[in-house]
């Protein structure tokens, strides 16, 4: 089977979509009810879509083509509060964040769709331990060679998108110590990981017909990367983020990686190189364990420092664009984020030990995630 | 020779007499025995095989009603495990969700006054006396808390039918006791001509419920914030303040219905944190439960199932049928399909503790009254003690709620 031809896209338009939890409203745990959330939200007109995802205690939603973050802001805003508004006549709880802090994954059931019951099948407990919950962002590409080294020159930053992103640091009831705890359980499958270095849509090819020559794989979908492409869309697709907990965030992430695709691809700050990669699982663990206080090694130059270190100087390469992209709320967000509480696990961290419970936790997500003041949990 | 040694031995009489305790350990056994049984071997939840060792004990002459009234002690038992099962129950139910959603309140009425309605005219319309008829459909307003609390735990069910029986439970429990006390008030005027107690009796007891409810419920979130009701010991304070409440509910001749679920909804309604507590409050809790079930399942008399079954087999024909039209009806305006209406219909079917705490007080206040009901009465409880969980189970699956573990496992052999 042969690759689809690489579709033509707007360069650095942007899409986001996001995998949120479905929790019932009386001790927070997840509970099955995207069917019910379907059918009550066929009332309601979003811009984008809302989806069944591979259990029936996740859904998952996405916005149209968007050109920069107001527009994503904008109608993420709309899908949420049709989603919410559905969910309370449910009385169903949407929350974001990468893992359920205590949920079992044993008890999860799966969504009746073909190809959820054929992963299930083939990757029996890993599908379940799947139980996780992530943003991707498609980045558009003016052709599948940009998108390959846009790809690769995005790599260099996907430590600081875990750290920033970071939302998952508890799992069936334990502080697992990571701030991105779901990542562990993405890198368990057999073809994630990073693309493999190559420069031209041709050498992609080549590579995709040698995958499907060994029966490993018959299609995109089989690769779980970090940034893969996805030629359906002509874009590239980044695919390490947590859900964030709200949708400030998540617009602001996008519009993060809409600014580094900016850079990359005008000022092609730094030349790609297959050996840029020697460190990027090293930095990759660094920081799903100690977010943005992880190690950073510089892939040209061998320097260690700190992701937030690093992060600083990106941010301030990115200015230009992100006047050109009209970003700049996105970025004064992320900065803010980042001398606040650094990400949303952090935080998560902070009312676990105000609380003392899990579930106290959850319910507070829902109501960020609902944008509603958190409330006083007397 | 014998009998010098049980003497010696210094026992208390020869041949050893059992006391009541150990009548009472060893059905407790039997029915956990049998319990374990139907759930393993059957695959029907684990209080069908407690309500068969009641109805077992009834047929041996030892069921609650055998001396025609309801037996004090047991009485207590029933109150006591009812008592928990309500106030958990009612610490599930959101009015939040009410205010959101208007068309689930709709609901919620309509099966109850469907209920009542056709209940009553159905039974007219069969020969019954109008008095008789319509305390037939008061009695009969509530579902079975007990059975539907306990049935929905034991399945591990989720979704929005489970979430629903659990909510329309507690509220036609609530208007089941308030249209109870009315009947009491008219019975009142109606015998005694009494218009003091027709009116004020009902409001004292509402109000006076109330009040205790809620402060139950506020030591209740006291405790809790000091506590973490995960832990063994402080569940058994909370067990222990549910069943303080409920003896204040009774000397002060409040509902002992009302008190707990109230609690229990006031408690989930004032604080936003929720409450974890470890289902019918552990194992001492759990012992109740099993003891109502089998106090419940006694509640027949033969006498009383040749005179009344068929009539009691017609009422929860209506009953199904009325509920069933009210919330397929309701079904698409409050956010379910036909499909769960109907299997929401099935799991609000059961009758048991309930109506047999609110006859036995018709009993006590009306027994010429309550003499007529009682055949119809005592064969709906014995028709539905071994139907009703079944029928909440079959609504379960039917909604595709059921048990998760099963839903593996059959997908396993798929």
């Amino acid at each position: 089977m042969s690759l689809e031809p690489f579709a033509i896209s707007k360069p650095l338009t942007m899409g986001v979509e996001l995998e949120l939890q479905i929790v019932n409203r009386h001790d927070y745990d997840l509970m099955p009810g995207s069917k019910d959330l379907l059918r009550v939200m066929k009332g309601e007109t979003v811009p984008g879509d809302v989806t069944p995802e591979i259990t029936d205690s996740m859904i998952e939603l996405c916005t149209n083509v968007c050109t920069n973050y107001e527009q994503v802001l904008e109608q993420l805003t709309v899908t949420r509060d049709a989603l919410v508004r559905s969910a309370d006549r449910l009385n169903l709880g949407l929350s974001g964040g990468g893992t359920h802090p205590y949920q079992h994954w044993s008890k999860q059931r799966i969504f009746d769709k073909p190809r959820f019951q054929e992963i299930s099948s083939l990757y029996g407990y890993l599908s379940k331990q799947f139980t996780v919950f992530g943003q991707h962002v498609h980045i558009g590409c003016e052709g599948p060679d940009h998108a390959l080294r846009l790809l690769h020159g995005l790599s260099r930053f996907i430590p600081h998108l875990i750290a920033l992103s970071a939302s998952s640091p508890y799992v069936q009831g334990n502080d697992t110590g990571f701030h991105s705890a779901r990542l562990n359980s993405v890198f368990a499958f057999p073809l994630s990981g990073r693309a493999p270095f190559v420069l031209t849509w041709d050498d992609f090819l080549v590579f995709f017909e040698k995958m499907t020559h060994t029966g490993v794989v018959k299609s995109m979908k089989d690769f779980y990367w970090d940034i893969r492409p996805k030629p359906e869309y002509g874009t590239i697709e980044v695919r390490v983020l947590d859900t964030p907990l709200t949708i400030e965030k998540a617009s602001a992430l996008a519009a993060l990686i809409q600014c580094l695709a900016r850079w990359i691809s005008h000022d092609k700050p730094f030349a790609l190189h297959e050996d840029d990669y020697l460190p990027y699982t090293f930095n990759r663990f660094q920081a799903c364990r100690f977010g943005l206080e992880g190690t950073f090694v510089d892939p040209k130059s061998g320097e260690h420092r700190s992701l937030r270190e690093d992060l600083n100087v990106t941010l301030h390469a990115l200015e230009p664009h992100a006047v050109a992209l009209k970003a700049e709320p996105a970025l004064r967000y992320v900065r803010e984020e980042m001398r606040w509480q650094g990400n949303d696990a952090t935080w998560a961290r902070g009312v676990v030990e105000k609380e003392q419970l899990l579930n106290e936790l959850v319910r507070q997500q829902c109501e960020r995630w609902a944008g509603r003041p958190v409330g006083t949990a007397r | 020779m014998m009998n010098d040694f049980a003497n010696f031995l210094q026992f208390s009489s020869w041949p050893p007499r059992p006391d009541w305790l150990f009548w009472a350990s060893l059905t407790m056994v039997a029915a956990g025995v049998l319990g374990e049984f139907v759930n393993r071997r059957l695959g029907l939840p684990r209080v069908v095989g407690y309500s068969v060792v009641g109805m077992v004990l009834a047929a041996l002459g030892h069921g609650i009603f055998a001396n025609g009234a309801l037996d004090a002690r047991l009485r207590l038992v029933v109150d006591l495990a009812l008592a928990l099962l309500l106030f958990e129950m009612g610490s599930r139910v959101n009015l939040r969700w009410l205010r959101n959603n208007k068309a689930l309140l709709g609901a919620s009425a309509a099966e109850a006054v469907a209920s009542f309605g056709i209940v009553g005219v159905g039974l007219m319309l069969l020969g019954v006396a109008p008095l008789i008829a319509f305390s037939c459909a008061v009695l009969t307003m509530a579902s079975s808390a007990a059975v539907v609390g306990r049935v929905g735990a034991e399945l591990r069910a989720a979704g929005q039918v489970s979430e629903r029986m659990l909510a329309l439970t507690s509220l036609n429990t609530i208007y089941g006791v308030l249209a109870h006390k009315l009947l009491l008030g008219w019975l009142a005027l109606d015998q005694k001509g009494d218009w003091l107690e027709a009116v004020a009796q009902p409001l004292y007891a509402f109000i006076g419920s109330i009040i205790v409810a809620a402060l139950l419920a506020r030591l209740t979130a006291n405790l809790m914030r000091r506590l973490d009701l995960r832990n063994e010991n402080s569940v058994l304070m909370l067990l222990g303040l549910v069943l303080v409440a409920l003896s204040v509910a009774r000397v002060l001749n409040l509902s002992t219905l009302l008190v707990p679920l109230l609690a229990g909804m006031i408690l989930r309604n004032t604080t936003e944190r929720p409450w974890v507590w470890p289902r019918h409050f552990g194992t001492a809790g759990g012992v109740l439960v099993l003891m109502l079930f089998v106090a419940v399942g006694s509640a027949w008399t033969l006498d009383a199932l040749a005179m009344g079954a068929v009539l009691a087999l017609a009422l929860l024909l209506l009953r199904l049928v009325a509920k069933a039209l009210a919330l397929t009806g309701m079904a698409r305006l409050s956010g379910i399909d036909a499909r769960q209406g109907i299997a929401l219909a099935v799991c609000l079917s059961p009758v048991s503790g309930t109506m047999l705490v609110l006859f036995s007080e018709v009993q006590l206040h009306h027994p010429q009254v309550a003499a007529t009901l009682a055949p119809v009465i005592l064969s709906t409880i014995a028709l539905m003690e071994l139907v009703g969980p079944i029928a909440v189970q079959w609504g379960l699956r039917l909604a595709g709620e059921h048990h998760p573990e099963t839903t593996v496992k059959e997908a396993a052999k798929k």
